[in-house]
């Protein structure tokens, strides 16, 4: 719904009285002033007030300037007062004053017919003839209106108050019962426009910021779009905050759809690996002390293997999630430690069925960092998984954390075949297999990407140092918690809220419920 | 809270019998549901100390039950806490809508029969 602003009316039809009005009067003042002025001077000369020669005088000189006011008044004002009228009729205001007609003998006489022509043909060819300037900018205004109400964009004007100022058709906006303009649009961790304007009023003189994918319904609802939208912010200016939105539905939709067809192939796909993760649990409970070593062995690698097929599946939503930016992360406190505690069986598990030796050293004093759990225990497990793949039979694999900066530090060794540096630029990069390791060790070439996605959603860097055939080091860092504990309660977005409400009773796939 | 009584309202064969198995060789007396109406029939008709559900359910969805139990800002089943077990990957509102009223959300495929008694346990002692 279109909210437009009311313009106070100027008449043209109140200019001519007013200014009337304003002539009269000073006229009288200054011939006030000029008798009173020629009075003092006969005083000054020595001609008393009692005589008749005084009074003669100056009534005289009243008359003179009266007679001589008048006639100067109408022979240089009636060209305006006709003007005026003349515009007053064509601007199609209602008057009772007649229009000055062009073909009056007078106007043709003293030249003033051409003008007025000029001005009843122009109203003629405007059609609406509004051609005063107050006026004029109304109708711009109008047309400027309808013409942001044509186009296929959504426009939201926003005051130094941030009170919706102006919105075109296109914008998402309605009315509420106490006529307040709102805009419906749905706030997440990325678009948040009361934080954004904040922090532009505290920080800012002229910026402009993107977002896209900015939703106005839920998933599923009905009328549901999607937009990009862009915001201008000019500190002072009368439309201090300007968002300009493109509305990006079908581009987004059919997204929407296809990660609804991978969640739903992600249930179809994690259903039998629960069987086989379940039983093989419940299995190696039941068959515990009967199965001489190398069926021990073989267990070992179907657990590995389900375990395995589990991170591929959770890989593959997350980065199918991360390309269409639907990847949510909720940052809180955590321990590095106690995220890898959650896995650390797994990955023992899968080092000593291929014969490498896992050995994970995190010092105890390691500050908590701002992280989610479930993603960096995912982040974790690639990395190490990676080094297992890329490391030689017996080869060491070892995982470490230090602080630097502001930043917890961790690091995942190997000493296996390392990369050339044509291969490390491009490792990050969706299905990127290098030639050697297409040929030498299975993979899709999706860890390392949402690796980093993860990493970079964070707030934290991820960098590798390798060597061919001596081995590879990654390393990912991030943000210690105390450093970004304000900012986090500041716009509250983790699920803190619904872990503590319920008295600690709240678990999610988290910590040491993985695995 | 000490937990004994468990419904289990799960329609997919193997990971119901899984689940139940485990649940009653630890000692808990479970009630196995594969639909959701029969589900939340048991739901209302037994006071039950732990309900695992699942969402993708026939009849009727685990989100439903859920509203329907707990929905509305009325609970019927104060007693009872509540474990969503699913492997689908719901939209974030969806997912955070549910777990704001459960006691715990967990991906079946991320967890195993042993991983889930030491989550009742630790749910019992709160």
């Amino acid at each position: 719904m279109a909210i437009k602003p009311q313009k106070p009316p100027a008449m043209i039809r109140d200019y001519w009285p007013r200014f009337r009005k304003r002539a009269i009067g000073l006229v009288i003042l200054m011939q006030v002033a000029a008798t009173l002025a020629i009075g003092l001077a006969l005083v000054l000369a020595g001609v008393t007030t009692t005589t008749i020669v005084f009074w003669i005088t100056l009534i005289a000189v009243l008359a003179a300037n009266v007679g001589i006011n008048l006639l100067l008044f109408s022979q240089l004002l009636t060209p305006l007062k006709d003007l005026t009228s003349a515009l007053t009729h064509v601007s199609g205001e209602p008057t009772i004053v007649t229009p000055p007609n062009p073909n009056a003998r007078h106007f043709e006489r003293d030249g003033f017919k051409p003008i007025l022509q000029l001005i009843y043909e122009m109203a003629a060819t405007e059609g609406k003839g509004r051609p005063s300037e107050p006026n004029q900018t109304e109708k711009q205004y109008a047309d400027l209106s309808s013409a942001l109400d044509n186009t296929a964009v959504g426009f939201i004007v926003l005051d130094t108050t941030g009170k919706i100022i102006y919105a075109n058709d296109h914008a998402p906006v309605h009315t509420d019962n106490e006529g307040n303009a709102i805009i419906d649009l749905l706030s997440d961790d990325e678009f948040n426009l009361d934080a954004w304007l904040k922090e532009c009023e505290d920080k800012s003189v002229h910026t402009e910021k993107t977002w896209q994918r900015v939703a106005n319904k839920i998933p599923g609802e009905e009328g549901r779009k999607l937009y990009d939208i862009v915001g201008s912010y000019n500190k002072g200016s009368k439309a201090e905050v300007v968002l300009t939105l493109f509305e990006r539905t079908d581009l987004y939709q059919p997204e929407d759809e296809d990660l609804d067809f991978i969640a739903f192939a992600a249930h179809e796909l994690r259903g039998p690996i629960t069987v086989i993760r379940g039983y093989l649990d419940v299995l190696g409970d039941e068959l515990d002390g009967q199965l001489d070593e190398s069926q021990v062995e073989l267990m070992k690698r179907l657990v590995v293997s389900a375990n395995r097929l589990s991170s591929y599946v959770n890989n593959i939503l997350n980065a199918s999630r991360y390309d269409r930016r639907h990847l949510k992360i909720h940052l809180r406190e955590d321990s590095i430690t106690e995220i890898y505690d959650s896995i650390a069986d797994d990955m023992q598990l899968r080092a000593t069925s291929q014969n490498r030796l896992l050995s994970v050293h995190f010092p105890d004093n390691l500050p908590s960092v701002a992280a989610d759990g479930a993603s960096i225990s995912e982040v974790l497990s690639n990395l190490i998984d990676n080094a297992i793949k890329y490391s030689n039979e017996g080869g060491a694999v070892n995982v470490t954390g230090s602080v630097e900066g502001d930043y917890v530090k961790i690091a995942v060794e190997d000493h296996g075949i390392g990369m050339p540096g044509s291969v490390v630029s491009n490792l990050f990069h969706k299905f990127y297999r290098s030639h050697r390791s297409r040929e030498t060790v299975a993979g899709t070439g999706i860890g390392l990407y949402i690796t980093k996605a993860i990493v970079e959603s964070h707030g934290g860097k991820i960098e590798v140092r390798s060597v061919e055939g001596q081995g590879s080091t990654f390393e990912f860092t991030l943000p210690i918690y105390s450093t970004v504990a304000e900012k986090l309660k500041a716009n509250d977005n983790s699920n803190e809220e619904f872990i503590n409400h319920r008295e600690g009773g709240w678990i999610k796939n988290h910590a040491m419920y993985r695995g | 809270m000490a937990i004994k009584t468990i419904l289990c309202i799960e329609d997919d064969r193997f990971i119901g019998e899984m689940y139940v198995r485990s649940l009653k060789k630890a000692g808990y007396d479970v009630d196995w549901m594969v639909d959701g109406n029969d589900g939340l029939v048991a739901a209302r008709n037994k006071p039950y100390d732990l309900i695992l559900l699942d969402i993708m359910l026939p009849e009727r969805r685990g989100s439903e039950i859920l509203a329907a139990l707990r929905g509305s800002g009325e609970n019927l089943v104060p007693h009872t806490k509540i474990i969503v077990l699913t492997n689908f990957d719901q939209d974030e509102e969806s997912r955070l809508a549910m777990e704001h009223n459960v006691d715990a959300y967990l991906i079946k495929a991320d967890i195993t029969p042993k991983k889930l008694l030491a989550i009742i346990d630790k749910l019992a002692q709160v």
